[in-house]
């Protein structure tokens, strides 16, 4: 330790002469030998040590804090990192306690296949969520917020135990029953002259056979083999060819529910608009600077589909939008939506997109 | 020399403070699309006129923001995808920064473009503004050194 | 007679004199600086709710730039924590002096020791001057947009500074760290000349008969001065951290507290030496470049500056220290030298700009209070969720951790920029106008500098009402 006491200040006092020049002082305080670890230096290094001791203590309450059964979730963008955990496990019936936190931009957190609205992530503030699953089964939880260009792949898991009766089976895609190859070319047979309208065909006035009213029956009819059919029938005869498509435009509307289309509409304007764009045009807000996606290495083969591209969308069945929104893996980026959206909700997603096609569709 | 100065300096901020009611066009309705990425509005700027009936159709491309206006109060926010609009009336002429108001990433409280509702010159007052004061410092200074040398005077406790 | 001295009042002499008053708010600080620390590193990284960034560059700072270093100089510095546990090691304790128990025994430090622990160097010669706080503050300032939004960022900066100044203190002698590195120290001790506060003697023969020089070697009631600075000597306020430890150890009262007219050290800085103008020019160029990036409409430009380490970060940096320490120095020297060129002066160049940098001073304090004031009236609301929730668990201790962002005032704000801006715009002409007189040049010397201040307050008075 003496070593460390070295003193090399060039400033060394002046050694007092006895009667010198230094004038009258007041006393000081104190004489020689001061008052060094009295009372009042313990005193002070008490309070310093608790002053290093609250940021201690602080550390400890939030150390504390982080292991009291909640799982913390960060939600953070698919770049930095996506979910932190992505997998979880529950236990059917057994409360899954969890805090998300956004650590950037807004998110939102929602389970697939449930009809509950998503929990909004505001950036830096901790939200609490409570889950109980009834059944066991693999759970995806996805994010709800737009949040940049891999926010699809903003996916976690969930898997549950226990007992109970567990989930129903995935139903086989309609384009697999069918044999639709979602891949192929679909180019649309024949075109019409003007972009056909529900309510003209409504107001024809002609009877349709019931196979042409029947959901499943046309499942696997595009709007051209549809018009083909209907041109081919003979209670068309009368009708010129834009009217047959006026027609075609009624008949698909007439197998689709009013809330089934509301609904697709609201999952279309949360969930697709961002790259297909509100009038599907497919030139939207999050595609459109392809510099900016290209820094991000989102470089696509494919861009989003037009779906105001008559030549390709009524070569398109019903089944095949459907098989291509529940399978995604277009190269485009498109997602797969099979385990975030139900049966119907895919259903009403393609029945939706017939808007960008026929006029009063909704 | 002070009366002069002081003189000029009253006339320029007379000029500085004048509201401004020549070369206005009549008002209008007015659609502007405001597109919002991290961290910047496109247009940077939204010129209007005063009296104008504007209607910001906001549209966020990568992340949800929203868009703030100083001095009108006015907010929304926009998912992408999902472009937001709000009407008001630009009845208060001058420059306003516009600001995001959703967090959207680290430098959102920077994420800063303007609604410039004419006819304005906040500048250009501001600038007459910055004369006047310099002028008004040279006068001062000048007075200053007409004053005995200083040095710190002693003051006992 | 331009100054009162406080201590001339009993109550203040005590509380001044007293060690205890000062501590309390030391280690207020000290244990605020350890829990921003914490918060920084634990809670959220969204700068926007993680108190530590709330606290320190929304709150502090403003009060900071706006309060406490035009009014008060260098009062930040008397309760600053950073210096504090290496300057308690270094002294063995934390009030007053242990004193030696045997007096002959005492080392050339004196009877009553100024190092307890520590080598007690001597600071470097030629690094006794603001090259090395002005590098610190420029290295500070490139990273400076990742600072303020990064809580991770801010509590790694002020670990480094905290253990830095431990380091310093262990090595050193005294508050070398304070007076030779700290950045934020740099600009306070600069700016501190246009406050209306100073410590200094009140009489100066008294001072020059005294042979023990206490305020400098220390007693039985005091260190000697941490700042290295011999009271009787202090000019301007730039060395003197206000630590008060001269008002302890002088044994005949000859240290005064003094309230005087605001900018009276200006009128003493003759010609500053070459590192304080330089720094007042940095100041100054950075102001205008912090404004430009934070409050101005270009997203690239944000992203750049704050993407620490990327190209685009390197050409931002290009950039920034082309305009504070080649653009503003440059065009200075230019206005200086056309000045002197109008006015026929025989003075060298440097000198004539060395002289006229003093006038710098209220103008870049006021742009930083001004730029400062709009930070602070735009991003106050962040403070209250952050404080209701600091380890962002979910609290809600105030009831306000879900408050939505506002700014306030945010009609007049702009113009309340403006007025404080051009305060400073007025103020630095009336120095402009009487160094030139000093000079001998009258209007002719002192117009193209005048026309320079106004290139940085055109270009604020842009940003924020343009």
């Amino acid at each position: 330790m003496t070593a460390l006491r070295r003193a090399s200040s060039r400033f060394a006092p002046q050694r007092e002469h006895p009667g010198g020049g230094t004038p009258a002082a007041h006393p000081a305080g104190n004489p020689v030998g001061g008052v060094p670890k009295g009372t009042a230096e313990l005193g002070a290094r008490a309070a310093v040590g608790l002053a290093l001791g609250v940021p201690l203590i602080l550390l400890l309450i939030w150390w504390l804090g982080r292991s009291d059964g909640v799982q913390l979730i960060r939600a953070r963008v698919a770049e930095s990192g996506g979910w932190g955990p992505d997998a979880l496990t529950a236990q059917v019936g057994e409360p899954l306690k969890l805090r998300l936190t956004s650590e950037d931009v807004v998110h939102g957190f929602a389970i697939g296949h449930n009809r509950q609205p998503g929990i909004e992530l505001p950036p830096g503030e901790p939200v609490d969520a409570v889950l109980i699953f009834e059944r066991p089964g693999r759970y995806v939880f996805y994010c709800t917020r737009w949040c940049g260009p891999n926010h699809w792949r903003m996916r976690g898991t969930i898997e549950v135990t226990g007992d109970g009766p567990s989930a129903e089976a995935a139903p086989i895609p309609a384009y697999v029953a069918l044999g639709i190859d979602l891949d192929a070319p679909h180019p649309a047979a024949v075109l019409p002259s003007r972009r056909p309208s529900v309510d003209r065909g409504a107001a024809l006035g002609i009877d349709l056979p019931t196979r042409y009213r029947s959901r499943d029956a046309t499942l696997g009819l595009g709007p051209s083999d549809l018009w083909q059919a209907l041109r081919d029938d003979p209670a068309t005869r009368d009708l010129a060819d834009s009217q047959v498509w006026d027609l075609t435009a009624w008949a698909m509307r007439s197998v689709v529910s009013g809330e089934s289309l509301a609904e697709g509409e609201r999952l279309y304007a949360e969930n697709c608009a961002a790259c297909h764009g509100r009038d599907g045009a497919g030139e939207a807000a999050a595609q459109r600077e392809p510099a900016h996606a290209a820094a991000e290495g989102e470089t696509h083969a494919v861009e989003p589909v037009d779906f105001t591209d008559a030549s390709k969308m009524l070569g398109a069945s019903p089944a095949l939008l459907q098989g291509k929104i529940l399978r995604g893996g277009m190269g485009s980026g498109m997602p797969y939506w099979g385990p975030i959206f139900t049966e119907d909700q895919l259903w009403a997603l393609a029945s939706y997109l017939w808007t960008f096609q026929f006029e009063g569709w909704l | 020399m002070a009366k002069p100065i002081l003189l000029l300096s009253a006339v320029l901020v007379a000029i500085g403070l004048t509201p401004i009611s020549f070369g206005t066009a009549s008002p209008s309705s007015r659609h502007v699309h405001v597109r919002a990425r991290s961290y910047e509005y496109t247009p940077a700027t939204i010129d209007v006129q005063r009296g104008d009936r504007v209607t910001i159709e906001l549209e966020s491309t990568d992340a949800v923001h929203g868009l703030r206006i100083d001095g009108y109060d006015l907010e929304l926010r926009s998912s992408p995808g999902q472009p937001a609009q709000l009407t008001f009336l630009a009845d208060r002429p001058g420059v306003f920064r516009v600001r995001c108001s959703v967090t959207c990433g680290p430098l959102h409280p920077f994420m800063i473009g303007r609604l410039r509702v004419a006819p304005e010159a906040d500048l250009w007052r501001a600038g007459v503004l910055a004369v006047v004061a310099t002028i008004l410092g040279v006068g001062l200074g000048s007075r200053r050194n007409s004053r005995p040398g200083q040095r710190p005077m002693a003051t006992a406790p | 007679m331009n100054r009162v001295n406080l201590l001339r009042w009993p109550t203040v002499r005590a509380i001044v004199r007293s060690r205890w008053p000062q501590l309390s708010l030391q280690l207020l600080a000290l244990a605020g600086l350890g829990m921003l620390i914490v918060i920084g590193l634990v809670g959220t990284p969204v700068g926007n709710r993680n108190l530590a960034i709330a606290a320190i560059w929304i709150a502090w700072w403003a009060v900071l730039m706006l309060l406490a270093v035009p009014f008060l100089g260098r009062g930040w510095c008397s309760i600053c924590p950073l210096p504090l546990p290496g300057e308690w090691l270094q002294r063995g304790a934390i009030l007053r002096p242990p004193a030696v128990r045997d007096e002959q025994a005492a080392g050339p430090r004196g009877r009553y020791r100024n190092g307890a622990l520590g080598l007690g160097l001597p600071w470097p010669k030629r690094l006794r001057n603001l090259w090395l706080q002005n590098v610190v503050f420029l290295a500070l300032a490139l990273a400076s947009l990742s600072v303020l939004t990064q809580p991770r960022t801010t509590a790694w900066v002020l670990m480094v500074l905290a253990v830095s100044a431990v380091a310093v203190s262990l090595l050193f002698e005294r508050r070398s760290f304070c007076r030779y590195l700290c950045p934020v120290g740099g600009v306070i001790g600069l700016y501190s000349q246009a406050s209306p506060v100073e410590v200094r003697v009140i009489d100066q023969a008294l001072c020059t008969r005294h042979t023990e020089k206490t305020c400098f070697t220390g007693n039985s009631e005091g260190y000697g001065c941490p700042w290295q600075v011999f009271p009787a000597a202090l000019r301007t306020n730039v060395s003197c951290g206000t630590c008060l430890e001269c008002l302890r150890t002088c044994p005949y009262d000859n240290v005064a507290v003094n309230i005087r007219p605001f900018g009276d050290d200006l009128l003493r800085a003759e010609r500053p030496s070459l590192d304080q103008s330089f720094k007042s020019l940095l100041l100054l160029g950075s102001v205008v470049v912090y404004a430009a990036v934070m409050l101005g409409p270009w997203g690239a430009l944000k992203s750049a500056a704050a993407n620490v380490g990327a190209s685009e970060w390197f050409a931002y940096a290009a950039g920034f220290l082309l305009v504070t320490v080649i653009a503003t120095p440059g065009l200075f020297w230019m206005a200086a030298s056309l000045g002197r060129a109008a006015a026929h002066l025989r003075a060298r160049p440097l000198e004539v700009v060395r002289a006229f940098t003093p006038a710098l001073i209220p103008l870049g304090m006021a742009a930083w209070a001004s730029f400062s004031l709009s930070f602070l009236l735009t991003n106050l609301s962040y403070l209250w969720p952050s404080l209701s929730d600091p380890l962002s668990a979910g609290w809600n201790l105030l009831g306000t951790a879900s408050l939505a962002w506002g700014p306030y005032v945010s009609g007049i704000s702009p113009w309340l920029q403006v007025a404080i801006l051009l305060v400073g715009v007025a103020w630095a002409a009336a120095h402009v106008r009487r160094i030139a007189d000093r000079l001998g040049g009258g209007l002719r010397l002192a117009i193209p500098v005048l026309a320079f201040n106004l290139i940085p307050a055109v270009g604020l008075l842009w940003i924020f009402v343009g």
